[in-house]
């Protein structure tokens, strides 16, 4: 069993490394950089991205317009606060598209800006009537959506939709959605909504991505994603999770080019100076280490046994590490892999002395290290043959 | 089940929720950790510190150091149950008893995909040697959980069995788990539920992070009735890692306003000492304990915190032990400018106050960084020294 559930309505992905993960604070991309990152974007599928905002100042308008002049396959939008300037700027950079954004929760609208809702409401058909009138399309986005009354929710939408929005986006800003939580509301605004209903959620709980899925579980059309999940504070749902959950637990292929994806981590990686953890889901380097003695043992007789996908996939190799846990299936694995034919006795000799090691260094050991154990081992052996 | 046939579940968390702290065995286990003998001890002081019910200490069977790290741990008398970890071999949990630990978990294999391409035996095979096992150890009084590995890709008719196999031969408790991680909340939710509704016995949820839904996988299996769940500091483990303790206990506290009554104010001391001891350092955007987490920079967040923080707080920083700041970067604007100025005494007439903003703005994109503070205050003096000027002339 590795498909739990069959998703099949249409699902679009706009990527919003370039903005949602520049806005993280420290993180700042240089223009080259920028563009480079929607250029891999392109390469590898994605349909849809959002390159910057444009009414930040000149340099990032450039940029945008740089990016938007780059001839790229993929639709290129900008974030735009509900502010006509805001959509002049957008206009001005040249997008096609732009999102319009504005808090809808009464916790945003009364308690930070001490305005009413309709304020919400008038702000973004004024903003949305510019981006027409320019011939832009636009998305109407619900900032703190997730804490936002329901028939609010809806009535913003709804205006939105009355504007001509092309979808609508649902942002869960504070990351305090739940599973089954995101699933009745999703269901409640798909229930009576035409418009197209486009996840934006954040990862403050851990849970961005298993909300991610249980929103298009319940008829979401669209997901906003950035590379690493880069974004505000603990970030995004992450590109990598949602295209290969979608493949792997869910049947859906969005036919991306997925073997590039440590590629282009590595890349906004090094952009952002972040590095990426080697524990990190889909594309840390460790996601293929095995080192147990049960679980190399089970890899060996069959990946199948603990992994879901192969590691060539995502751009990753596998690796069998000697450490601490490692069982002597491993070492014999190891040494014929050295071109070393090892006998049961001799493996289970080498492992006691390579687990010796590690705990000793406090850390696995490197192959070189291994064939140092075994050096050891046969002078001791050697030794011990002269003695008797 | 189609999408739209799909119903969330109603259910509420209502039993107790009680925390296995696996950072000890399954965390350690990860390819390239290794805990020092003191580490492991001082892992387990700091874990009963935050009020956890129960660690798993480790794997007895592997001998030598690791026996000796579990008795010592056991010696210490911390408040809290110590699990010791084995096979369902008996020889395995004599090593525990004599480590002198008051539970054990007795791991086999539960799906077919791992029955046959790994153990290479049968269905029936697996539930006699549950029953052995955890017999054995209910002699020796031992508090028992009996472990499903690989249960989440198991035939659900016969994981049933398996968990009635384990009740008959005086279990404790079941451990679910989702060890390669390919469960979401809905499937996680139906597979606990039924399981917890067909055999009645105490559940346990032991998630994988592959998919980037461990957390959420472990909240499902306790709204369908699981007491135990089984976590991580830093969510260390194998691969991509298991459930965090950090995002748990925090997202049942203000998501579902369960307040397990743990000292989560020491979250970062002890997440950065299991990160120091792992060597894996703590990114700074992690959940909950990065340091990035309470760090504001964007004009709206920033004006929005510091109006009132709770526009983009759930929690207060402290509840974590972490602190507020705000830096000035590429999208901070006049919200930020103005704390900073405040906090280091500084004035500035607000006609000019577009004017800063806009040249630290070119400062960050050029340093391809947020500004340092020191930064900041030197901008403002520039800009003050030439305003001087110009009047002068």
């Amino acid at each position: 069993m590795a498909i739990i559930e069959t998703l099949q309505h249409d699902i679009r992905l706009v990527d919003v490394t370039l903005r949602d993960g520049e806005q993280t604070a420290g993180v700042v991309f240089a223009r080259h950089e920028k563009t480079r990152i929607a250029t891999l974007l392109d390469e590898i599928g994605v349909p849809a991205i959002e390159a910057g905002y444009p009414a930040l100042c000149e340099h990032e308008l450039e940029t945008v317009k740089a990016i938007a002049e780059a001839g790229l396959d993929l639709e290129v939008g900008a974030f735009c606060r509900a502010r006509e300037e805001d959509v002049e700027a957008a206009a001005r950079a040249g997008v096609c598209s732009v999102l319009i954004s504005i808090s809808t929760s009464d916790a945003h609208l009364q308690r930070a800006f001490g305005k009413p809702r309709e304020w919400a409401l008038e702000r973004m058909s004024k903003a949305a009537r510019l981006a027409k009138r320019l011939g832009m399309r636009f998305t109407a986005s619900a900032e703190d959506a997730s804490r936002t009354d329901l028939d609010f929710l809806r009535q913003y939408y709804e205006q939105g939709l009355a504007e001509g929005a092309d979808r609508v986006r649902y942002c869960d800003s504070l990351g305090v959605d739940h599973a089954f939580g995101i699933f009745d509301r999703i269901k409640q605004l798909k229930a009576e909504l035409t418009v197209p209903i486009e996840l934006h959620m954040h990862n403050d709980f851990g849970m961005a991505t298993a909300n991610v899925m249980s929103g298009l579980r319940a008829g979401a059309d669209g997901v906003a994603v950035s590379i690493a999940g880069l974004g505000e504070r603990t970030g995004n749902s992450s590109l990598e999770e949602v295209v290969m959950s979608l493949k792997y637990l869910y049947g859906r292929d969005l036919c991306m080019d997925t073997k590039r994806f440590r590629e282009i981590v590595e890349y906004v990686a090094a952009a952002s100076s972040r590095a990426v953890p080697v524990w990190k889901t889909i594309v840390g380097t460790n996601v293929f280490a095995h080192e147990s003695g049960i679980h190399v043992d089970g890899v060996i007789k069959n990946p199948q046994n603990y992994e879901v996908f192969s590691p060539e996939e995502v751009g990753l190799e596998r690796q069998l590490v000697v450490g601490k846990h490692s069982g002597s299936h491993t070492i014999l694995y190891k040494f014929k892999e050295f071109g070393i034919e090892l006998s049961q006795e001799e493996s289970s000799e080498i492992l006691t002395m390579a687990r010796e090691m590690a705990v000793d260094l406090k850390r696995a050991l490197f192959d070189k290290e291994l064939m140092y154990v075994y050096r050891d081992y046969q002078q001791k052996k050697a030794r011990d043959a002269r003695l008797e | 089940m189609s999408a739209e046939a799909a119903q969330s579940p109603k259910a509420q968390i209502t039993q107790r929720i009680r925390i296995d702290d696996t950072t000890l065995r399954d965390g350690e286990q990860t390819a390239g950790v290794v805990f020092a003998n003191d580490e492991k001890l001082h892992i387990a002081r700091l874990l009963a510190g935050l009020g956890i019910d129960q660690i798993e200490a480790g794997i007895p069977a592997m001998g030598g150091d690791e026996k000796k790290a579990i008795a010592d741990i056991v010696q210490l008398g911390l408040p809290l149950s110590v699990l010791a970890w084995n096979r369902a071999i008996v020889g395995d949990i004599q090593h525990s008893i004599d480590c002198g630990v008051d539970a054990v978990a007795i791991s086999i294999s539960a799906s077919d995909i791992h029955i046959q391409n790994k153990l290479r035996k049968s269905r029936q095979w697996v539930l006699d040697s549950v029953s052995k096992s955890a017999e054995f150890a209910k002699k020796h009084d031992l508090y028992v959980s009996v472990n499903a590995e690989d249960a989440s890709r198991a035939d659900m008719d016969y994981l049933v069995q398996f968990a009635q196999t384990a009740k008959a031969a005086g279990a404790d408790r079941v451990r679910f788990c989702d060890t390669v991680g390919v469960l979401d909340p809905f499937a996680t939710y139906e597979r606990v539920k039924r399981l917890r509704d067909e055999v009645g016995i105490d559940i346990e949820m032991h998630t994988h992070n592959d998919f980037g839904m461990a957390t959420a996988n472990a909240i499902a299996g306790a709204m369908a009735g699981s007491s135990y769940i089984n976590t991580t500091v830093n969510g260390l483990g194998e691969r991509a890692g298991n459930a965090v303790l950090e995002e748990f206990v925090m997202a049942l506290k203000y998501i579902f306003g369960i307040d397990l009554g743990m000292k989560t104010a020491r979250f970062r001391e002890v997440c950065e000492y299991v990160a120091n001891a792992s060597n894996r350092p703590i990114p700074t955007w992690k959940p909950i304990t990065g340091a990035n987490l309470f760090v504001y920079e964007s004009e709206g967040r920033a004006g929005g915190v510091l109006r009132d923080p709770t526009t983009y707080e759930m929690f207060a920083p402290g509840d974590v032990g972490l602190q507020r700041r705000f830096v000035f970067g590429k999208y901070s604007g006049p919200s930020v400018l103005r704390q900073k100025l405040r906090q280091y005494g500084r004035e500035l007439d607000e006609v000019q106050v577009p004017e800063l903003v806009s040249d630290l703005r070119e400062k960050s994109i050029a340093l391809k960084r947020a500004l340092f503070d020191e930064e900041v205050i030197q901008e403002y003096e520039d800009l003050r020294r030439l305003g001087v000027n110009l009047w002068r002339s």
